[in-house]
């Protein structure tokens, strides 16, 4: 459905994207995970046509869409990360204007409003405006204000930056509904790995404007097929113990987290004992150790050596 | 481009303070500074030496017989000192025969003040010599009152139609000044949406629309021209209507030209939200540039006041010198259409170039 190839974008002379290939397909959930300043945002805008690529293609359907961005536009609804609406205005206002400007015909409006500040649980608050609105409501709106004209693809950019708990579950759930009932193709970028591997089929991560790894979540855990992924309690962190421990021979990875290590290490290599040693040199006791089913987050870390928030 | 509109309306509906509070301050500017117009001026006189009270009353009675200028008896140094520091334009030194001007100024009304002292002081002069040589000096004097009074001649001044020459009125000036000041501000904020919108996403979602980015820039520019002329309708209408104050004869053509001056304010509001990159940045300029346009273009001050020539050239790159000059012309001077051709056809030129620019800059502007 949707295609990239090797598609760049410089900002004077530096490359924020860098020769990204991508395809989505019709239904398809597409995670794009990354740490701030991966590139996901610029990838995005170029896709939804917003941003012209300094080389490379985007194409829908197999025609280009650089030259004749219309095509996409119609079928195309973008949840921009930031909140992009009328804060003066009140809700119903806002998506009347939404659906105003995306040319949804007139007796279907109300209809569409409605249904769309339902399926956002905000409409008994369609009254409000939006500036009494959480932080949470405000990003329901901006995604309710991105499916009036009712998309085959729906680009979310980080949709759920800065909410509380509740309101995320309740955000990643409507995705879920949307996908499993309108079978939208969802393109769904963010850091949290936990909503990535919660909401998407296939997965890019993208690191420094280029795709490390991609594939199906299985198929991004099997890098780690090799290796183990401990993670060890202390009564106390010890920077030079993690460093230490870093440098034993099958270890290929330390994150510390909080009070706790987390530690790849080479598939059923035996490190007990010498972390064992090293916790009684540096005065630290350790409180649980636990062998841990590996993660987006760790396959982000053995590709990167970095977290995904750092 | 409607939606666009329309949302931008609703948003005013929502809010509607700023448009009160300028109408407002359109309405008490004049009143307040016209009440002070109103007003006669004070001038301070005052005599030295041992005849001084003596030459004080004498002149103090002549300088304001039939004067709109107000002559006070002063202590000498207080209005020597009040000149000095600028708080008075002039003060009238006075002996038996002569007087002497203190004045740091060139404003017109010092030269006003002057003309009148001057012709009491020459009066007087040829009335004491008349008197010096007659034997009933009280007599002669009534006679030549009484017959300066009623003149064997007399002067009648029209204008070049035969009409009654109109008087230069300032209220009428603050009128358009204050109200002109005050849509500059309505305007600016609204177009400054633009870079609003730009800076919180709302541009690009719309950018993705079937809406095109003229139908955008339209909306927007349109929604300011309207709602600027809306601000500047109503004052007129207050003006006009409430508090019956005399607008001449052609309200259509004031009108015709107010609507090309918020075209052209419009497009310059339009250059200088193109100059900048934040909408906050926005706020602190445009406010700190923008009450200083009338100031240059003379538009709070007697014509001719201004009369530098950099400072009359920056004030005609701006549409409210133009737009003074048209609507005082009507008002006045019962100006037509074609006598004011040529300040619409500059406020129609600043505003096509100043269009121009500043869409482009806009366009170029990422924020």
């Amino acid at each position: 459905m949707i295609e990239t190839i090797q598609l760049s974008k410089k900002f004077k002379d530096k490359t924020v994207v860098q020769d990204v290939d991508m395809y989505l397909d019709q239904g398809e959930s597409v995670g794009l995970l990354g740490p701030n300043g991966a590139g996901k945002s610029t990838t995005i805008s170029m896709i939804s046509s917003l941003l012209k690529p300094s080389s490379g293609d985007v194409k829908l359907n197999g025609e280009s869409i650089i030259k004749n961005p219309s095509d996409i536009r119609k079928v195309l609804g973008v949840v921009p990360q930031d909140i992009a609406l009328y804060q003066e205005l009140t809700a119903y206002e806002n998506l009347k204007f939404f659906g105003r400007i995306y040319r949804v015909p007139k007796d279907q409006l109300e209809d569409r409003i409605q249904h769309t500040l339902e399926l956002v649980g905000l409409k008994d608050r369609q009254k409000d405006l939006i500036k009494t609105f959480s932080g949470g409501m405000k990003r329901r709106i901006n995604i309710a204000s991105a499916l009036l004209h009712q998309p085959n693809i729906l680009i979310l950019d980080e949709p759920t930056v800065g909410i509380d708990p509740q309101s995320r579950n309740y955000i990643l759930e409507m995705i879920r509904r949307l996908k499993v009932q309108n079978g939208t193709t969802i393109l769904y970028t963010s850091h949290y790995m936990e909503e990535v591997e919660q909401l998407c089929d296939r997965v890019y991560i993208m690191d420094h404007g280029k795709v490390i790894a991609s594939g199906s979540q299985s198929e991004l855990l099997s890098i780690l097929s090799n290796e183990d992924t401990i993670s060890v309690q202390l009564s106390k962190m010890s920077p030079p113990l993690a460093k230490e421990v870093l440098a034993l021979e099958p270890v290929r990875q330390v994150e510390e987290d909080g009070d706790t290590l987390k530690i790849i290490s080479k598939k059923s290599s035996n490190i007990i004992s010498d972390l064992v040693r090293l916790a009684d040199q540096h005065q630290v006791k350790i409180i649980n150790f636990q062998m841990v089913n590996p993660s987006l987050e760790d396959v982000f870390l053995h590709l990167t050596g970095r977290t995904l928030r750092d | 481009m409607i939606p666009v509109f329309l949302a931008q309306l609703a948003k005013e509906r929502r809010h509607p303070v700023i448009l009160i509070v300028l109408i407002a301050a359109s309405v008490a500017g004049t009143v307040i500074f016209t009440g002070g117009t109103q007003a006669p001026t004070e001038i301070a006189i005052f005599s030295e030496g041992t005849q001084s009270e003596a030459i004080e009353e004498k002149w103090e009675t002549l300088l304001n017989h039939n004067s709109e200028l107000q002559f006070v008896v002063s202590n000498p140094e207080d209005a020597r000192e009040s000149v000095q520091q600028g708080q008075a334009d002039l003060a009238i030194r006075l002996t038996e025969t002569d007087y002497t001007v203190i004045t740091s100024s060139t404003m017109p009304d010092v030269a006003v003040a002057e003309q009148h002292v001057r012709s009491v002081f020459e009066q007087e002069a040829v009335i004491e010599s008349a008197l010096a040589q007659s034997v009933q000096p009280e007599l002669l004097r009534t006679e030549i009152e009484s017959a300066i009074g009623d003149p064997v001649m007399q002067m009648n001044v029209s204008s070049l139609g035969g009409d009654e020459l109109s008087g230069y009125d300032m209220k009428t000036q603050l009128i358009f000044a204050f109200t002109l000041l005050t849509a500059m501000f309505m305007i600016g904020f609204r177009v400054n949406n633009i870079l609003k919108d730009k800076v919180y996403g709302l541009w690009d979602r719309m950018i993705l629309s079937p809406v095109t980015k003229t139908g955008m820039y339209t909306a927007y520019i349109t929604y300011a021209f309207f709602i600027g002329f809306v601000q500047i309708l109503i004052v007129m209408l207050i003006f006009r209507y409430f508090m019956n104050v005399e607008l001449g004869d052609r309200f259509d053509l004031l009108l015709i030209v107010l609507a090309i001056f918020t075209f052209s304010m419009v497009s310059v509001a339009t250059l200088l939200t193109g100059l900048v990159k934040k909408p906050e940045l926005f706020y602190a300029i445009y406010p700190s540039v923008i009450p200083m346009i009338p100031i240059i273009s003379g538009a709070y001050m007697v014509p001719g006041t201004i009369t530098n020539p950099v400072l009359l050239f920056i004030g005609d790159l701006f549409p409210v010198s133009h737009a003074m000059d048209a609507l005082l012309d009507i008002v006045m001077y019962n100006a037509t259409l074609q006598d004011v051709t040529q300040p619409i056809m500059m406020m129609i030129l600043i505003g096509v170039i100043s269009m121009g620019i500043g869409v482009n800059l806009v366009e170029r502007r990422s924020v």
